[in-house]
């Protein structure tokens, strides 16, 4: 309750400053916009529909790319821990793949696929695949062996042992993977969006740019950090942290 | 005679490792009967695990045979349950659940799961506990609920790994008692590993000494005294004198580490 009262009073301030700021400074608004001109963006954004078109379509991308991601990373992750010769080679190369920032990636997948969604897609699925490659491949090395054994001595064995205990026991390896490749997939999402067409957040963030209406380009920014954060923190967050408490982890 | 329940005859075991191969156990020959309480003596690293890994069917004898009911033993089976050190609970399950692990699989399949479950946490004494998570147990809780998920499938032999070694002193000797009523009312085989001698002397009916390096059976003694026995029982005491005797044998205490 105390912390919520800090909180609300800590951005009146911040906005009364910074629209203080703004007027006093005279700034101009293609330079820096008044925070009740950014409100006034998404107010039109959203009754026009075209912020929610925006987002719709940028929720529909990034989750393609993502799930194919997993699709490729959870095979690639078995593959890599049933197959040591596989991981001292393949597996060592994609590590690679983490030091590379998806930008570095629009100008191939533009050569390959033109300004569409297949290439936002691609370097979504090439920032994407890593994590859960990874963790994987991880929490298949990593299952307890006796957890294994008890319950193979209990009769356990085929697909009731994957059922029961192998994928249960990989469950929070796995949930930590999931998470880093949302976040990774949904920043591939706006790198690439820059530089193609159709509707998207990233797109509309590059309009408002052409267009020197910075509050527009403020806007797309703010919502880009809303979404992330409502994903990353409050949806995996609070199942990681679910998962944690009920396997014992905490 | 019967058959014996579980016979080791003429077995050699080698791990291979990375730069060499090491023989840990050697020449192992023992038959253990239906109802017979056998505690393996030894210290850590003799070999203990192995011998129970081999009758549980985790590993392969590099020589000789293990049988059970006179068969090779070839994979892992509800007909011999093993109960580990560390519980080996599975934490993604309630209490009941873990119990009930067993009954689920194709051979236990049945519609009165959870009620038969029920009946042998209660047998351990933790029915009102049935929906608590694995992590809200203490550690003998915990081997309590493991012995009700091993029993829980109704196996011929049960064995256990030094299942109170990670409890403190009050509550091991508490499931030490618990542990012996439980196997006069249920009649298992019961293979039990340990390297405390009075945890041996307290349970066994039997006792194999494993030592050495590699390990072999050092000794064979039965006891013929009933349980549950008093420790300064005269008797009692020259039997600890025999197996701590064998146990401390300058020869082979060199390397092996108590
Ligand atoms: N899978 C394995 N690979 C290689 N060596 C092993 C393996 N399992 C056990 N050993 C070795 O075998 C010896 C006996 O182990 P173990 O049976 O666990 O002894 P104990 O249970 O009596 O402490 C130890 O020296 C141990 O290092
Ligand atoms: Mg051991």
């Amino acid at each position: 309750m105390k912390i919520t009262f800090i909180r609300i009073t800590f951005f009146v301030l911040l906005f009364s400053i910074w629209q203080m700021i703004v007027k006093l400074g005279h700034i101009p608004s293609y330079i820096l916009p008044a925070p009740f001109s950014i409100f006034e963006s998404f107010y039109y954004g959203f009754v026009t529909g075209n912020y929610t078109i925006a987002i719709i379509s940028s929720l529909v991308r990034v989750l393609i790319g993502y799930f194919m991601a997993l699709g490729i990373g959870i095979i690639i992750g078995i593959l890599l821990a049933r197959y040591y010769i596989l991981d001292v080679t393949f597996g060592r190369t994609i590590l690679a793949l983490q030091s590379i920032p998806s930008v570095a990636w629009v100008p191939l997948a533009l050569l390959w696929f033109g300004i569409t969604d297949s290439a936002v897609i691609f370097i979504i699925i090439l920032e994407a695949v890593l994590p859960v490659t990874l963790s994987t491949k991880n929490a298949m090395k990593n299952i307890p062996q006796n957890l294994i054994r008890a319950a193979q001595t209990l009769g356990s064995r085929g697909l009731h042992l994957y059922q029961n205990v192998i994928i249960k026991a990989m469950v929070p390896e796995l949930i930590t993977g999931l998470r880093l490749s949302w976040a990774f997939a949904w920043r591939a999402l706006i790198a690439g969006e820059l530089f193609i067409s159709g509707a998207g957040i990233g797109q509309t963030l590059e309009l408002g740019r052409s267009l020197a209406d910075m509050s527009q380009v403020i806007a797309m920014i703010t919502t880009i950090g809303l979404i992330g954060f409502l994903t990353e923190n409050l949806f995996f967050g609070s199942i990681e942290k679910r998962v944690r408490l009920i396997w014992g982890l905490t | 005679m019967t058959n014996p329940k579980i016979e080791f005859k003429d077995v050699n075991k080698i791990f291979s490792g990375n730069t060499k191969n090491e023989l840990i156990l050697q020449d192992i020959n023992f038959q253990i009967y239906t109802n017979e309480f056998v505690c393996i003596l030894g210290a850590s690293g003799s070999g203990k695990s192995t011998i129970l890994g081999l009758i549980a069917g985790f590993i392969k004898a590099t020589s000789g045979n293990v049988l059970f009911n006179s068969k090779d033993i070839t994979r892992p089976d509800s007909s011999r349950t093993l109960v580990f050190q560390d519980y080996a609970l599975f934490p993604w399950l309630n209490i009941l659940d873990n119990v009930a692990f067993g009954l689920t699989t194709k051979k236990h399949k049945q519609n009165n799961v959870r009620e038969k479950a029920l009946e042998y946490l209660t047998l351990v004494g933790l029915g009102n506990y049935k929906n608590h998570s694995v992590n809200q147990l203490s550690g003998g809780m915990k081997q309590r609920v493991a012995i009700a998920r091993a029993l829980a499938v109704d196996p011929e032999v049960l064995l256990l790994d030094e299942p109170f070694g990670a409890l403190d002193q009050q509550t091991r000797e508490a499931m030490q008692t618990e542990l012996s009523r439980l196997m006069t009312k249920t009649k298992k085989t019961v293979l039990f590993v340990t390297h405390s001698v009075d945890e041996a002397l307290k349970l066994a009916d039997r006792i194999l000494v494993i030592g050495g390096k590699p390990g072999k059976i050092l000794l064979d003694y039965k006891i013929d005294i009933q349980k549950p026995r008093d420790p300064s029982n005269n008797q009692l005491t020259s039997v600890r004198n025999i197996l701590l005797d064998k146990l401390f044998q300058p020869e082979l205490f060199m390397g092996a580490d108590i």
